[in-house]
């Protein structure tokens, strides 16, 4: 037990479980499972971005702020491809993470190349693949999208019945964001490429030293990230079933946020997928919760950037305390005469 | 034409950098299951040959025999499969992963599959672990380790392949007396089954104690080769600084001289304790101790970085509350860090903005702006009284040799006019020529009236250039002697004594 | 302090005028009529006061090892609390106030605006948050209360004397320059000239070694916070003024655009250096292009991706100049006989 209380992660799903106990005891609502299924599903889009997220700041600690710019422009890529030459959704899918990881790629090889932080140039693929897309597409709200997407939102996975006779199911999407944290965790557990993420993270220099080839894993962390918002267009596009082009950039800052209240470090090397899934989920009942309790949705803002506030000041303390209570030197004692 | 006994046989060896001769001539050769010291100076070539040998870089020109084999390629991993590994002052580990990940990890990369198999890394690392016999656990993260642990991570990593050669770049340099001595178990047990050692190191005396052979390199060049029956000292340092160069001991003009400093009962948990003691102008206080014996701990109490838990400090009669640096310095207090290039200098700035860093705020005209004319006048004060070469203020201080940044460091202090000056390690990494030059600067301005406390690592520097000595261990004093009563040797038994 | 051979800059100041010149040149040529004009230039004099407070606030935290994120945020929250209390203080008739009540408020929201600044500071300062976090944090939470306390509306109806300083001008010069260039001038005396500057050089280079060098790191860095956000509260002057208006979430591209200001105008992200006239250039260089692009009515949008490219071929430009100046460097050492003092 003792052990549990070390990690960020026991912290954070015990606090998920205190508000969910909190928001149930004011509206019974919020623990249905038509609600969770349904906060689950809206959760997906961030929560997929998210595991790519979880991988940049393993690799070297500095968030990447473009993989909003790319979902947006793979949303709008796909929708207008399938929109002029039709398909299945497979085959949206496939052109998302082609288009995606190729997007991500290039922070990938100018990071390495150029040896400049991650920030700087994330910034400038933001403003530039942001930018493209409305020079591109005028700004234009697409309200019309295939049918594929609503038939993929609609897919029956678990049909369940409600008390009332209701139908409800895990919606794909929530299935996709599964599929990714359990793809995240696999690569960075069980392969050699996700241990050399951690490696590089942990301190690049030895990692050169040890003979792992730094540029690929740079390039393949930011490529899985693109891979993965392009995922996340796909099922935005299905929940809203529309093309909007600034409905996800403007979250960049949520989706990191919640990655690192879930235990990233933004020193690098160090971050879990449990941690990741736990602090998407915190902002997913947050949000539900205000809207179950009537508050408006303004409020939702300052919760979120309260919760931040609040859980990194915790955090910093913390690890302030443990850093002065350290034991420089084992003091012998004296026997007091 | 290397001997059969030879492992390792370089001849001949050049290597310049853009035009800079780093290597010139060098004729080295190691012993199969020898013990072999490198030693040098900053600047005398050690780390380009440590290079070469790894492969790290390539020669210019020259030859390098392995086992008797000529090497005409020397890539990194054409020497690692030869059976070299090198293990830097830096450790070179992974400290986010376990104790397990880091030993197995370099078999990971050979092995060039896609997938990890937990079982076989934890297998990997207990037999390296085995080989040396050190009690690990495989699950610990070795960022949280202490040094000494950290650094059997990294021999078990060089263990992990076929290692005939282990290279050790500076491996004492933060190790506690135990680990040290664990250390050299551990090597000479790596002997006895047949593994040669590389050690560079600047200690002197761990050199004497543990070394077959010792090399001494300058300027980048061989100055030679000698046997372990050949060692001495004074003909190491003979040797480094190609010239001889006497020591004289510290004498203190008593008479009735004021008392400046006064500790009482000061204790601080987990760092030391009980710590009482005076101090008189004019005095060279040293205080003498292990790493982990609390000496830099009771330097940064008094300094304010990390207070004190209780007890008193009374500074010329008055009692002082030292709870931040500001204070300190207020009090009179001035420090000069052991790490001189992370906590006593600002790298990148310049000479002239080290030198007043310390007192800005008095360099104000009325109007509260820097009076830049006084500034520089004091800056080109402390240039010349401080001997600093350097050709003009504005040069960054990363540029300078160690000795005169560490000149800028005192230099900076000085100009605070303190009452007391703490000194910790003021030597380390300065050519063996400038830190006589460094001892006379702290004598000179102990004849002035500053009081002053020598915190070293060295027993020679802290015996001749002090008055009084008090020793530490494990976070107490032990002892207060008159210096002038005992040699290096001795205060190095008697603080290693039941440590 | 001129010191600064010692300091590794990212793009040398001769550089950055070399491009304001070259981009000058552009912008005439792609606008030979519109751009040369004086109604161009007192345009641009007007448009570049927002941007340069918002950049020279991002350059001071960026000084000393930290960054920024909420400088926006701040602006808009400055903006919205002096309106609130211009409502407050005139029954709801904001527009009547006389110039009295319109200090008044302005200065309610200075206080409001420093409050946040201290906040961030005593953060980063006192518990060690890293400054993305912080800032990050106290973002979020003043995008939420401007949203809360505006309940998505925009507030207008201004008094005269707020719109002077947005619209104004003396002899033809726009009053928010005027005021723009003070700031520039006062800036560069805090920055070189005080000792708070030069701790907050030295704090953003080595923060470690500052501390122990006798700087209060604690007392510089909440005042750099501050004094970060008192440039918020510029901003939101000006663009009250200008636009007669507030918002609660007004400009938040800005901030990354500053970022990218700071970039080109050579401060290091990790602190410690940055020259106030080459961010100085780096900002009319910005507000030359936008508004050059301006007048060849082109999509806005356009110009996003346009900053967006320009930094990355930056980067590359800078990669291979500090590469060669490297080269060039190495070949200078003269004396082949003398070992290489960095070698070993």
């Amino acid at each position: 037990m003792k052990r549990l209380l070390k990690y960020n992660e026991f912290y954070l799903a015990v606090l998920v479980v205190v508000l969910c106990i909190c928001i149930t005891a004011a509206n019974p609502a919020f623990l249905t499972p038509e609600n969770i299924l349904s906060f689950l599903k809206t959760a997906s889009v961030n929560g997929i971005m998210a595991v790519g997220v979880l991988f940049v700041l393993i690799v070297g600690g500095q968030p990447d702020v473009s993989f909003t710019a790319i979902a947006q422009v793979v949303e709008y890529a796909v929708v207008l491809a399938t929109l002029r030459w039709g398909g299945n959704i497979a085959i949206a899918l496939v052109g998302a993470c082609i288009l995606g990881g190729l997007m991500g790629s290039l922070n990938g090889f100018v990071i390495h190349y150029f040896r400049v932080t991650t920030i700087i140039v994330t910034i400038a693929t933001l403003n530039l693949y942001f930018g493209l897309l409305y020079v591109f597409t005028g700004g234009n709200v697409i309200f019309v999208v295939p049918s594929m997407f609503k038939h993929f939102a609609t897919l029956p996975i678990f049909p369940m019945h409600g008390a009332n006779g209701s139908t409800y199911d895990f919606s794909a999407m929530t299935l996709m964001w599964f599929a990714a944290l359990l793809l995240g965790w696999f690569i960075l557990k069980r392969t050699y490429l996700g241990r050399s993420i951690f490696a590089v993270g942990g301190n690049e220099v030895a990692a050169q030293r040890l003979g792992i080839n730094t540029l690929w894993v740079r390039v393949f962390v930011f490529s899985f990230v693109g891979v993965l918002s392009g995922i996340a267009a796909i099922a935005h596009t299905s929940i809203v079933l529309s093309a909007i082009p600034n409905i996800i950039v403007g979250h960049e800052m949520e989706v990191i946020a919640a990655v690192v209240l879930g235990g990233a470090s933004l020193f690098g090397g160090k971050g879990t997928i449990i941690g990741t899934f736990l602090g998407v989920l915190l902002f997913a009942i947050l949000q539900n919760g205000l809207v179950l309790l009537n508050f408006s949705s303004y409020w939702y803002d300052v919760t979120v950037g309260l919760a931040i506030t609040i859980g990194m000041t915790v955090s910093s303390y913390q690890q302030l305390r443990v850093r002065r209570s350290r034991v420089n030197v084992k003091v012998e004692q004296v026997a007091v005469s | 034409m290397p001997t059969m006994d030879d492992f390792l046989r370089l001849r001949n060896i050049h290597k310049s950098f853009v035009g800079v001769y780093a290597l010139k001539g060098v004729d080295f050769s190691l012993r199969s299951g020898e013990i072999h010291c490198l030693i040098g100076e900053n600047g005398s070539g050690k780390s380009t040959l440590i290079k070469i040998i790894s492969g790290v870089q390539p020669a210019d020109s020259g030859e390098i025999w392995v086992s008797g084999t000529r090497v005409t390629r020397a890539t990194t991993s054409e020497m690692i499969r030869a059976g070299i590994q090198v293990i830097y002052q830096d450790l070179s580990l992974l400290p986010n992963l376990t104790v397990a990940e880091n030993i197995a990890f370099a078999e990971l990369v050979k092995a060039r599959r896609a997938m990890v198999h937990w079982p076989k890394i934890r297998e990997i690392a207990r037999a390296a672990i085995a080989r040396i016999g050190v009690n690990l656990d495989l699950d610990a993260v070795v960022g949280e380790l202490p040094v000494g642990l950290q650094q059997m991570v990294a021999i078990c990593r060089a263990l992990t392949g076929e290692l005939k050669l282990l290279v050790l770049d500076e491996p004492t340099a933060s190790l506690t007396k135990g680990e040290i001595d664990n250390l050299i178990k551990v090597v000479r047990d790596m002997q006895s089954r047949g593994i040669t050692i590389m050690f560079i190191s600047h200690k002197l005396n761990e050199v004497l104690a543990i070394a077959d052979r010792v090399t001494v390199l300058r300027d980048g060049q061989m100055v030679g080769t000698i046997d372990r029956s050949e060692l001495t000292n004074d003909r190491l340092i003979e040797m480094m600084a190609g010239k001889v160069l006497k020591q004289t001991r510290f004498t203190y003009a008593d008479g009735h001289r004021k008392k400046l400093l006064e500790v009482s009962h000061l204790t601080k948990a987990n760092n030391f304790a009980d710590i009482s003691f005076d101090l008189y102008e004019g005095e060279i206080l040293g205080i003498a101790g292990l790493i982990g014996s609390g000496r830099t701990e009771l330097a940064l109490a008094l300094f304010g970085i990390a207070p004190a838990d209780s007890g008193t400090i009374k500074v010329g009669g008055v009692e002082r509350s030292i709870e931040s640096v500001q204070d300190a310095v207020a009090a009179g207090f001035a420090y000069v860090p052991e790490n001189r290039l992370t906590e006593g200098l600002v790298l990148k700035h310049s000479v002239g903005e080290n030198l007043v860093a310390a007192i800005i705020r008095q360099l104000v005209s009325p109007v509260r702006l820097i009076d830049e004319k006084r500034r520089d006048n004091t800056i080109a004060e402390w240039i010349r009284s401080l001997s600093i070469r350097v050709a003009y203020p504005e040069v960054a201080v990363q540029t300078l040799s160690g000795g005169n940044q560490q000149r800028v460091v005192i230099g900076k202090w000085l100009a605070t006019k303190p009452k007391i000056l703490i000194l910790d390690g003021p030597t380390i990494g300065i050519d063996v020529a400038a830190k006589s030059s460094i001892h006379q600067i702290v004598r000179d301005l102990a004849a002035q009236g500053t009081g002053v406390i020598l915190i070293s690592d060295e027993m020679s520097e802290v015996v001749t250039n002090s008055n009084r000595l008090l020793l530490m261990r494990a976070g107490r004093i032990r002892a207060e002697i008159e210096s002038a009563t005992v040699t290096d040797t001795d205060v190095q038994a008697m603080v290693e004594a039941a440590a | 302090m001129s010191a600064t051979t010692a300091r590794r800059r990212r793009i040398p100041d001769a550089t950055l005028y070399v491009i304001l010149g070259c981009i000058v040149v552009l912008m005439v040529g792609l606008n030979p009529d519109r751009f040369p004009t004086l109604s161009n230039l007192q345009s641009m004099a007007s448009q570049l006061p927002i941007l340069a407070f918002l950049c020279l606030g991002m350059m001071v935290s960026m000084v000393g090892g930290g960054i920024n994120l909420a400088i926006v945020s701040t602006a808009n929250f400055t903006g919205i609390i002096t309106a609130l209390m211009l409502r407050l203080l005139t029954g709801g008739h904001s527009g009547d106030a006389t110039l009295g009540i319109a200090v008044a408020a302005m200065v309610v929201g200075v206080i409001a605006c420093l409050l946040i600044g201290a906040l961030m500071g005593w953060l980063v300062a006192w518990i060690e948050v890293p400054a993305i976090l912080a800032t990050l944090g106290v973002m979020m939470l003043l995008n939420g209360t401007n949203v809360v306390l505006t309940r998505g509306y925009t507030i207008s109806d201004f008094p005269d004397a707020l719109l002077a300083i947005g619209n104004g001008d003396i002899y033809g010069v726009p009053i928010a320059f005027v005021i723009l260039v003070v700031a520039i001038v006062g800036l560069h005396f805090v920055l070189n000239r005080m000792p708070f500057g030069f701790s907050l050089y030295m704090l953003g280079s080595n923060p470690i070694a500052a501390r122990y060098s006798n700087i209060n790191i604690r007392r510089v860095l909440l005042f750099d916070y501050m004094l970060s956000s008192l440039f918020s509260a510029l901003t939101a002057f000006v663009m009250m003024g200008q636009l007669n208006s507030v918002k609660a979430n007004y400009a938040q591209s800005y901030v990354l655009v500053s970022v990218l200001a700071c970039f080109l105008g050579g401060v290091d992200p990790f602190g410690g250096s940055g020259r106030l006239s080459s961010m100085v250039v780096a900002v009319v260089i910005l507000q030359v292009i936008s508004s050059g692009v301006n007048l060849l009515r082109v999509d806005p949008f356009f110009v996003t991706a346009m900053w967006g490219a320009i930094i990355l071929v930056l980067i590359a430009v800078n990669h291979f100049t500090s590469h060669w100046q490297e080269m060039r460097r190495l070949a200078k050492l003269r004396h082949p006989e003398k070992p290489a003092a960095s070698a070993s």
